[in-house]
């Protein structure tokens, strides 16, 4: 999973908060809860105390409290009911401490006297040790015979706990549980919001300079998605457009020079041949010759180009051996390499099937090797190589000439991109043959790459799909 | 004259529009003995095609009024024999296809050379009867087109099959000079156009094994035009 996505970010986000949300929740709720749970126990064990406190004073109080403890045990039995009674004279007597409950969730004996006597009466919530607390209710009662008595009945504050803690421990499983849903569906909502997304990025991968005619798939939304598609489309049509007039450019272009450069030529033909002109003025012809064939070879070569870009190279597609190709030409091109005393070495046995145009194909052969040994010194050498390799036609020039700098190697495939001025020498090179090379191999899905160090050679790869 | 088999002179009809193009076809192939009427517009050239009775159309495929396409059709729906070649400025090859398939004869694409459009002109007119003889003789050059040997003063030249075929390509027809781009689809293909250096290399080998013993030096370079094998010194 992308962690960098906006359906991840989106969803990383929108939990965290909610988690934040539920604890502060469940703060907000658990202490309120604790507190007004207890307020109403405690003001069950105030109304008893005060029962307690006006029996022990009324009209019916046994008599020097001989039976109070008996009368308390019967009303009240607080060691059955896990209750803690207690009954101080205003001297500091107790006069009757409960036992210790059943359930031994506290021991009486443990619990400290009040310091401070209430006017009236007074709750408290007393802890003890490590245990559960004693909610605490205090009743002052005045004694017949002047002063008064402390009643203070108690109990434990373990059920609440308990209740509490089982709230709680719900709470802490429901959390996650509730979070993975809420992730999980804010998740696929989220994907589902940003499917036109995943749309549009499909489709734009898939459109190239051939295919800009296609649109990116617009969602009736109304959303700013469906904006967003519409304006990438209007830009594309912009794209579409720019390109279309900058192609029939090059078409119309090279198309209108055809003709004058042919009255051009044949005048210039005619006159070279004519057996009264004079050597020198012969010279000068031929010369202008040379530079009317250099213009017919660019025209020719921008119109290969344009023609590629329309996706021509398509019409003549046959299945055939890349590497029988290879060395046939290489055999062609001996003699030129041979002439310059360069050792051409041709590897390429194996049969390599591929799909295409044979004779454009060819012609990225022809160029690349006419390049190698344009640009190797006398006594180099240049190795062709094809091979096939991970499913791919792999065809490989290496020579040993004088490389190509580094700060020209990602250039080198533009039109019109010459290395520098001692290149642009040479009478064939229109600084076009590696941009076609390059719109060859790219109509047959193919791609060139090249390495290179100065002074040491440069080796050009070609790979194509391997006819199945 | 060049003369057809009933003694008439050889006529040639020339549909370009390009004034200039047109005059200069009209006079290179008037200098080679062809008699040459000319058509602007597609209308006049179709018009003069159905009157006269051509022995080669010359013909422009971008034309006011009526195209070339056009009028090869008509052409080719009513007679059909006169041999058609197609100037045109559009390489591609689906309209190469489409014309050939619509009754073309011949394709040549702007620019071209005008050697190369008299060697188009002369093998469309050359079929039929009139047969090739199977050894050229050029001085004491002596090309066997049938064992396929080289013989110079009666000597056997050893050459490779390239070679071969570019001596034999030039000794076609002695005295006329072939492009280097003529000689690279003619000797190589198609793939190796522009790579017209290719062509100096094997002229130069070739001159060192019938040349460079001898005095007479057949093979001439024209210097921008290209290379032709003739008897006369060429300046």
């Amino acid at each position: 999973m992308n962690i960098r996505s906006i359906r991840f970010r989106l969803t990383a986000w929108y939990a965290s908060v909610l988690a934040a949300i539920f604890v502060l929740l469940g703060a907000l709720f658990f202490i309120p809860l604790r507190r007004s749970i207890e307020g109403i126990m405690l003001e069950t064990e105030a109304r008893r105390a005060r029962q307690i406190g006006n029996f022990i004073t009324g009209p019916f109080s046994p008599s020097a409290h001989s039976g109070l403890a008996e009368t308390i045990e019967r009303f009240y039995a607080p060691e059955r009911n896990s209750r803690f009674i207690r009954i101080t004279r205003q001297d500091g007597t107790v006069l009757y401490l409960s036992g210790a409950p059943e359930d031994q969730t506290f021991a009486p004996a443990a619990v400290p006297v009040a310091e401070h006597w209430p006017a009236r009466s007074a709750a408290r919530r007393q802890a003890l040790g490590s245990g559960p607390a004693l909610l605490l209710a205090a009743f002052r009662a005045p004694a017949p015979g002047g002063g008064s008595y402390l009643v203070e009945v108690g109990t434990s504050s373990l059920s609440v706990d308990r209740m509490l803690s089982r709230l709680g421990l719900l709470f802490a499983l429901a959390l996650p549980v509730v979070l993975v849903v809420v992730a999980g569906g804010g998740y696929l909502l989220i994907r589902r919001a940003l499917r036109p997304v995943d749309l549009m990025t499909g489709k734009a991968e898939l459109i190239s300079h051939h295919n800009l005619d296609e649109r990116l798939p617009v969602a009736p939304s109304g959303d700013e998605l469906e904006r967003l598609a519409e304006a990438l489309n209007r830009m594309l049509g912009r794209l579409q457009d720019t390109l279309s007039n900058s192609k029939r450019f090059l078409a119309d272009a090279s198309h209108e020079l055809r003709t004058p450069l042919t009255v051009v030529r044949g005048e210039l033909e005619n006159l070279a041949q004519d057996p009264r002109l004079a050597p020198d003025l012969a010279d000068r012809v031929g010369s202008l010759l040379e530079e009317a064939e250099r213009l017919s070879k660019i025209v020719e070569r921008l119109f290969a180009l344009s023609r590629l870009d329309a996706g021509e190279a398509q019409s003549e597609w046959v299945r055939f051996d890349l590497a029988g190709l290879a060395a046939g030409t290489a055999d062609q091109m001996g003699l030129l390499a041979e002439d310059k005393r360069i050792s051409l070495t041709c590897e390429a046995e194996a049969p390599v099937p591929v799909e295409g145009d044979r004779a454009r194909l060819k012609q990225v052969v022809v160029n690349l090797l006419d390049n190698a040994i344009k640009y190797t010194p006398e006594g180099g050498s240049i190795r062709l190589r094809v091979s096939a390799l991970d499913g791919q036609a792999v065809l490989q020039v290496s020579d040993t000439g004088i490389g190509i700098p580094p700060e020209a190697l990602p250039h080198i495939f533009e039109r019109f991109y010459r290395v520098d001025q001692s290149r642009s020498r040479q009478p064939d090179g229109a600084g076009l043959g590696l941009a076609i090379i390059k719109s060859i191999c790219k109509a047959h899905g193919g791609e060139i790459g090249v390495e290179s160090a100065v002074g040491r050679g440069s080796t050009f790869r070609v790979r194509l799909p391997l006819a199945a | 004259m060049k003369f057809c088999y009933d003694g008439r002179a050889m006529r040639i009809l020339v549909v370009e529009d390009e004034r200039k193009l047109a005059e200069m076809i009209a006079r290179g192939l008037k200098a080679e003995r062809y008699a040459v009427d000319l058509a602007e517009t597609g209308d006049a050239g179709l018009a003069m095609a159905e009157t006269y009775n051509y022995d080669l159309i010359i013909l422009d495929l971008m034309l006011p009024g009526l195209s070339g396409q056009e009028i090869l059709r008509r052409i080719r729906a009513e007679n059909g024999q006169v041999p058609v070649l197609i100037l045109t400025a559009q390489a591609a090859t689906a309209s190469k296809v489409a014309n050939f398939e619509a009754g073309a004869d011949d394709y040549l694409t702007k620019p071209f050379a005008f050697a190369e459009l008299l060697v188009r002109i002369k093998a469309l007119l050359r079929r039929g009867p009139v047969s090739q003889r199977s050894v050229v003789r050029v001085a004491d050059l002596e090309v066997d087109r049938l064992a396929q040997h080289v013989r110079r003063g009666g000597r056997r030249i050893n050459l490779t099959p390239k070679e071969y075929s570019l001596i034999e390509y030039l000794a076609t027809q002695p005295g006329r000079v072939f492009s280097r781009t003529m000689i690279v689809e003619h000797v190589w293909d198609q793939s190796f156009e522009g790579l017209t250096n290719i062509v100096d290399v094997y002229v130069r080998h070739l001159r060192e094994k019938i040349d460079a013993d001898c005095p007479q030096k057949l093979i001439h370079t024209i210097r921008g035009v290209g290379y032709c094998l003739s008897e006369e010194p060429r300046a």
